[in-house]
Order: structure tokens, then C-alpha cells, then sequence
């Protein structure tokens, strides 16, 4: 009969393993795993440096504190042909949902470059083609690759090298409180979604936030 | 007399191939790891055919030693079914697209790739010798119908599933893991063609 003990044993380590992995067989994707993670504890955005489209020179978490909105945060590079055209006329179409709303105190748009390649005038050039308004939607670049790798570990970007010189990478709308922390991840399908919840993070957050914006005004 | 002397030699044989599935599944991680299909397809089972054959050169160094009968360790795995159970599941779990990125980002799951693989292989090469022909059916017919259900889910997803790997290679994984299905039963049926002839006819 030890062999009956065995196989109960056996059958706990495997699909105790599984239970491990699977975050308690709610996920089967890395990616399902970091929206899910990020719901739970959202995660303080480290300080890096970043490159504005004005060659200005920022600090990343600290723009994303000081400027009192919530920002729905998204990732590319200007020379991308496929995810990102995708991802940019999507974010567009947020910018114009944002305006018709007049949400744009309270909501901003930022997408931030991880290719070295890309400079402020390319920033520039993207931001011209995609029609941003600079008032809603930033535009910036990392400047310091262990930096740009520190964040983009926890955003949970993985940025993959493909053929002809693009990159491949997961893509979402990153909703960042004024407190600058990332709270959470929406799919690029769903901007709509990706609204709600950043006017619902943001208006929790209200309080303290344009107090703060004032003071740095001052 | 004669076949004494050829049972060290076998011993040695699986030994060296043990040691080489493991310096190729571990000297070539970062190629290896590159793509999903070698990682699924190259590097885990290479890891798995370390243990096989490992317990394969240890069984044969016993029989050498004239201590055949199996150690009172193996009564808890009567059939071999707790350990062809336990390593359905570490099958299973590999096939979770999760596994395979968090075996590039995380230590732990990395750590259970590279050491509980091979000791899976082990427990499988041993779990097989005691099990018999329709324990082993039961267990690769599962392996199987998961592998191909699961390489076509793989080639129908239009959208990546692992982070760290680009949709091509996804499509790729899915179709040898649809081919594994089918050439492992195949190999299966060659090697066991006597006892499956037997069992057939009886």
C-alpha cells in the first residue's frame, strides 16, 4: 500500500507545481501573470532618465508624480512598421475620446521609446505624424540603457530583437496613479477600458494630487 | 563471463551519453534558449534524456554488480504509476507558455528546469521498468492527445504567448510538438513491438 501514499504524494508535488506556476491556475501567460500582479501590488516607477520630444531631460518617475494626472503609459519605437502603428492609431483615437470628454486635466497620455535609436527630433517627427496634442500626450525616450532595462523590468516589457532591424514587444495600456505607480494594465482592444479605469484610479488619487501640482508651481 | 565484461561497457555507453545530453542542454543554454521551438523541443528533453539515460547506466552498473532485484526504494512506485504520474504533470506543466518565459526570468523555475528535469528522466526510465505495457499506453496516450492539442492551440493563436519569443517561432513550437505526438508513439511502438505482439495475442 506505500505505493498508494506514492502516488498521493505524487500527484500533490505535481499539481502543487502547477498551482505555483499557473498563480493558482488563474493564469497561463507571462503576460496574463504581470496584469494580474500589477492589480494586486502596484509597483512604484523607478527613477530614469528620459528625453522629452523638446530635448529636455526628465526624470521619469518623478514627471509622472509631479504632473497630478494619471497617466494611461504605452511603449515603442518610431521606426516600428506593425504592433506600434497599431498601438499609436488606438492611442489617437484615445487622445480624441479624452478631448471630446474633457478629461485632459484629469487623464494625460504618454508613450515612451526603448530603442537608443530613437532622439527628440524623431520623437518630434512621430508625434507630428500620430497628431498629438502636447498638452495631452508626451512623447519621450530613455537615454541610459540600464535604466531603460530597470524599467522596463518593471513594467514587464520584454523587448525581443526580430528580423530587419524591429523588435518585438508585449503591448498594453500602462495606467500610472499621480502617486507614480503603475496600478494597471489594460489590453490595446480595450481602450474604452483603459479610460474607465485610469478616470476611476485617478479620481481615488484626486486629493492629494493637485495640491502637489500647485506647490511645484509656486 | 562474456556478457559480465559487456555490461560495464553499456553502463559506460549510457554514462557518456547521459554527460552529453547535459553539456549540450547546458552548454548551449544561451543558443538554445534564443528560440521557443529549441527550448521546448531541444533543451527540455535533452534535460529529460540526461536522467533517462543516467538511470539507464546505473541499472546497467547494477546488473554488472549482480544485484538485479530492484531496491526497497521502488516499492513505493509499484507499476512505476506514481512516477509516470508525477512526470505526466511536469510534462504538462512544461507546455505552459508561462514556464517557458519564467525559466529566462526567474531563478526558481530555472533551477527546476535544469535539476528536475533530468531527475524526471530518471524517474521515468525507472517508473518504464517497472511499469508494464498498458500503464505505459495509458500514460503516452495522455502525454500525447496533450501534446498535439496543445501544439494546435499554439499554431491557432494569433497573438504571442510568450513574451521572450516572436510569433514565428511560436508557430513552429506548436508544430513539433504536434509532430512530437506522433513520432513519439511511433519509437514507442518500435521498441516495444515483441511486447505488444505478446500482449496482443494472448
Amino acid at each position: 500500500m506505500r505505493w498508494v501514499f506514492a502516488l498521493v504524494l505524487a500527484f500533490a508535488a505535481g499539481l502543487g507545481a502547477l498551482y505555483g506556476l499557473t498563480g493558482g491556475f488563474t493564469v497561463l501567460t507571462a503576460e496574463e501573470a504581470r496584469r494580474q500582479d500589477v492589480a494586486r501590488a502596484p509597483r512604484a516607477i523607478p527613477a530614469a532618465e528620459v528625453l522629452a520630444k523638446d530635448g529636455r531631460i526628465l526624470d521619469l518617475g518623478q514627471d509622472l508624480r509631479r504632473d497630478g494626472r494619471v497617466a494611461i503609459v504605452n511603449f515603442f519605437y518610431t521606426r516600428c512598421l506593425s504592433l506600434c502603428l497599431a498601438q499609436g492609431s488606438v492611442t489617437e483615437r484615445l487622445q480624441q475620446a479624452i478631448e471630446a470628454r474633457g478629461l485632459q486635466d484629469r487623464i494625460r497620455l504618454v508613450s515612451i521609446s526603448f530603442d537608443v535609436r530613437d532622439r527628440a527630433a524623431d520623437l518630434d517627427r512621430y508625434a507630428v505624424r500620430m497628431g498629438a496634442d502636447p498638452g495631452i500626450w508626451q512623447f519621450m525616450t530613455f537615454v541610459q540603457p540600464a535604466q531603460r532595462d530597470a524599467a522596463l523590468a518593471l513594467f514587464g516589457i520584454t523587448v525581443v530583437p526580430a528580423p530587419l532591424g524591429e523588435f518585438e514587444h508585449n503591448a498594453a495600456f500602462h495606467i500610472v496613479t499621480p502617486d507614480g505607480r503603475l496600478a494597471r494594465i489594460v489590453d490595446l482592444d480595450e481602450p474604452g477600458l483603459a479610460l474607465t479605469a485610469a478616470e476611476a484610479l485617478g479620481g481615488a488619487g484626486r486629493g492629494a494630487a493637485p495640491a502637489g501640482r500647485e506647490m511645484s508651481g509656486s | 563471463m562474456s556478457t559480465s565484461e559487456r555490461k560495464p561497457a553499456g553502463s559506460m555507453a549510457w554514462g557518456i551519453a547521459a554527460l552529453a545530453c547535459l553539456g549540450v542542454a547546458v552548454g548551449l543554454h544561451a543558443r538554445l534558449t534564443a528560440l521557443m521551438s529549441l527550448h521546448m523541443l531541444v533543451q527540455i528533453p535533452l534535460l529529460v534524456l540526461a536522467g533517462l539515460c543516467a538511470e539507464q547506466a546505473w541499472h546497467a552498473r547494477r546488473l554488472a554488480a549482480g544485484s538485479a532485484r530492484p531496491s526497497a526504494a521502488w516499492s513505493y512506485n509499484e507499476y512505476g504509476i506514481p512516477g509516470l504520474l508525477l512526470v505526466s504533470l511536469v510534462g504538462a506543466g512544461w507546455m505552459i507558455p508561462k514556464a517557458l518565459d519564467d525559466a529566462l526570468t526567474d531563478w526558481r523555475v530555472a533551477a527546476f528546469k535544469y535539476l528536475g528535469l533530468p531527475f524526471c528522466g530518471w524517474l521515468l526510465r525507472a517508473s518504464l521498468r517497472r511499469s508494464n505495457v498498458v500503464i505505459k499506453l495509458f500514460f503516452l496516450g495522455n502525454f500525447c492527445w496533450m501534446s498535439a492539442i496543445v501544439g494546435m492551440i499554439y499554431l491557432d493563436q494569433p497573438i504571442r504567448l510568450c513574451n521572450a519569443y516572436l510569433q514565428d517561432d511560436q508557430d513552429w513550437s506548436g508544430r513539433g510538438l504536434i509532430a512530437l505526438a506522433i513520432v513519439l508513439p511511433s519509437c514507442w511502438l518500435l521498441v516495444e513491438l515483441k511486447p505488444i505482439w505478446r500482449f496482443l495475442n494472448r
